[in-house]
C-alpha cells in the first residue's frame, strides 16, 4: 500500500513539475505578447496625439495592467523630473526596476531596452517607421517563442510522466 | 511659492552643469529676463536689462554641444517630435509660458522650413507678466462698461503683447470700467496665453477661450462660429487675411482688440489694407505705445477721428 501511495506521490510531483514548466512557457509568451501590446499602444498614442513622452506614457499606463502600468508611470515621472541625463538611461533604469518581476531572459531584456535609443530623439515620420520596425522585431521574437512552444510543451509533459515512471521503477 | 515655482520651471530645463552655475549665482528668476546658451560661447544671462557672463566675466563657462543637447532634451521632455510645429517657427513654449528660441541648421522642404537640426543656440526668455499694466488704459477704451474696437500701435519691444494680455484679463474678469465678458483669443505664436499642453500659463481671465498656435484669420472665424465671443483679441496683425477677418468679426458684432507694429497712427494708416479700415473709422480707439522711460509707456490714445483723448 505504501508503495502505491509513494508511486502516486512521485508521479503527481513529476507530472506537476512538467505542468508548471509548460505553464511557465505559456506565461512567458503571454508576457511577450503583452509587451508588444504595450509598445503598440505607445506607438499609436505618439502617432495620434504627437504628445510628449510623459503624456504618452501616462495615457497608456492608464489602460494597461501591472507591472507594465508602474513601468510606464515610473518612466513618465523620471522623464518629467529631468534629472538623469539621456533618455536611454532613464528608459533602461525604469525597465530594470519595474520589469524585474517579469523575469525576462537576457536577450528579451535587451530588446525591451532598445526603444531607449530612439524614442523621442527622432522626428515624427522616422519615429513612426522605427517603432513599426521595432514592433516587427517583437513579432519575430514572439513567433520564435510560439514556434517551439507546442513541441516544448509536449516534451515537458512527456518528461514529467517519463521521469515519474523512471523514479518509481528506480525507487520502488 | 510663486518665485520657487518660477525658479523650478527654468532651472529644471537646463543641463545639470548649467543649472549648478546659475544656482550658485543665486538664481532668482524673477529678475532674470534671458538665459543665452550658444555652443562654444560663454553662458550669458540678462538680468534687469544688463547682460552678464556666468560664473564670472574673467572665467566664463563655455557652453558645450552636450550641454545644449541635454538642455534641448529637458526642454522637450525628450520628445522633439512633439514640438516639430513650434520648432519650425524657431521657438517653443514651456511650462510657465516661457519662450525658448532656438537656432541651428534649418531644413527646408519645398521652399518651406521643415525643421531645425543641429541646434547651436538656445535663448530662454523668462515670461514676466505685468498684472495691472493696462489699468490706466482701460478707462479710455471703454464706453458704458463696454469695450471699444481698439487698435494698439507700437514698435517692437514696447510691451504691446504684455499690454494686450492684461487687457484681455481685465475685460474677461470685468471691473469698474468694463463688464466681464467672454473673450476669444487667437494666439498664433503662443505669446498671449503662453499655452503649455493647451493650458494657458498666463492669467487671461476666467471668461477667456484660447485658440493656441492657430493662424489669426482662420482662428477669428473659428471662434465666432464656435465660441460666440463678445470680444476677440489678436496680437500683431499684418496680412490682408488678418485684416479681412477683423472686418468680418466687427460685422458679426464682436468687439476687436488688436495690435500692430508701427510708430504712430499716421504710419499705421499708411498700411495698405489696415489703412483702409482706419480711414473707414472701423476702430473706435487707437493706443500708441512707446519705450521712452519704460516698455509699455502710453504715448497717446486717440478716438476714431484721430482726436487725442490722452497723451503720455
Amino acid at each position: 500500500m505504501q508503495r502505491v501511495i509513494g508511486g502516486v506521490l512521485i508521479m503527481t510531483a513529476t507530472v506537476g513539475a512538467g505542468w508548471v514548466y509548460c505553464h511557465d512557457l505559456k506565461n512567458y509568451l503571454g508576457k511577450m505578447l503583452y509587451l508588444r501590446y504595450v509598445m503598440s499602444l505607445v506607438k499609436g498614442e505618439i502617432g495620434y496625439t504627437h504628445a510628449p513622452l510623459p503624456e504618452v506614457f501616462l495615457e497608456v499606463a492608464g489602460r494597461i495592467k501591472q507591472p507594465y502600468r508602474a513601468w510606464l508611470s515610473g518612466t513618465a515621472r523620471a522623464v518629467a523630473d529631468r534629472d538623469e541625463g539621456s533618455f536611454a538611461r532613464v528608459w533602461n533604469r525604469c525597465a530594470d526596476q519595474y520589469l524585474k518581476p517579469l523575469g525576462l531572459r537576457h536577450e528579451h531584456s535587451v530588446l525591451i531596452k532598445e526603444p531607449g535609443t530612439f524614442l523621442g530623439s527622432l522626428e515624427r515620420e522616422t519615429l513612426d517607421r522605427t517603432l513599426m520596425m521595432y514592433l516587427n522585431r517583437l513579432d519575430l521574437e514572439i513567433e520564435k517563442q510560439r514556434e517551439g512552444l507546442a513541441s516544448r510543451i509536449r516534451i515537458g509533459r512527456c518528461l514529467g510522466v517519463m521521469s515519474g515512471i523512471f523514479l518509481i521503477i528506480l525507487l520502488i | 511659492m510663486e518665485r520657487r515655482d518660477l525658479n523650478h520651471q527654468i532651472l529644471n530645463i537646463l543641463a545639470k552643469s548649467v543649472r549648478k552655475i546659475i544656482r550658485d549665482d543665486g538664481a532668482d528668476m524673477s529678475r532674470i529676463q534671458e538665459i543665452r546658451m550658444r555652443t562654444g560661447q560663454p553662458l550669458r544671462v540678462v538680468k534687469e536689462n544688463r547682460e552678464t557672463v556666468l560664473p564670472a566675466a574673467e572665467q566664463p563657462h563655455i557652453v558645450t554641444k552636450e550641454e545644449l543637447r541635454e538642455t534641448m532634451d529637458y526642454i522637450s521632455h525628450y520628445s522633439l517630435y512633439a514640438y516639430a510645429d513650434e520648432l519650425r517657427q524657431g521657438f517653443l513654449t514651456i511650462e510657465g509660458g516661457h519662450r525658448v528660441g532656438v537656432s541651428g541648421k534649418v531644413i527646408v522642404d519645398q521652399e518651406k522650413v521643415k525643421n531645425i537640426q543641429y541646434i547651436s543656440s538656445v535663448n530662454i526668455r523668462v515670461s514676466h507678466e505685468v498684472i495691472g499694466c493696462a489699468d490706466s488704459l482701460l478707462p479710455f477704451i471703454t464706453k458704458n462698461r463696454q469695450v471699444c474696437h481698439t487698435l494698439i500701435i507700437s514698435p517692437p519691444f514696447c510691451g504691446k503683447t504684455t499690454m494686450i494680455r492684461d487687457l484681455i484679463r481685465q475685460i474677461s474678469d470685468g471691473n469698474q470700467y468694463v463688464k466681464g465678458c467672454s473673450v476669444g483669443v487667437v494666439d498664433e505664436r503662443s505669446e498671449l496665453g503662453g499655452c503649455y499642453l493647451g493650458i494657458a500659463q498666463n492669467h487671461l481671465g476666467s471668461r477667456t477661450d484660447i485658440l493656441d498656435c492657430c493662424p489669426k484669420a482662420e482662428g477669428m472665424i473659428m471662434l465666432i462660429r464656435s465660441m460666440s465671443p463678445q470680444v476677440i483679441a489678436v496680437d500683431e496683425i499684418g496680412t490682408s487675411e488678418d485684416i479681412h477677418a477683423i472686418e468680418y468679426a466687427m460685422q458679426c458684432g464682436c468687439k476687436l482688440i488688436a495690435s500692430v507694429h508701427g510708430l504712430d497712427l499716421d504710419e499705421a494708416s499708411r498700411k495698405p489694407v489696415l489703412g483702409e479700415l482706419i480711414r473707414r473709422r472701423m476702430f473706435e480707439r487707437y493706443v500708441v505705445l512707446g519705450n521712452g522711460e519704460h516698455p509699455g509707456e502710453i504715448r497717446g490714445i486717440y478716438d476714431e477721428r484721430g482726436s487725442v483723448l490722452c497723451r503720455g
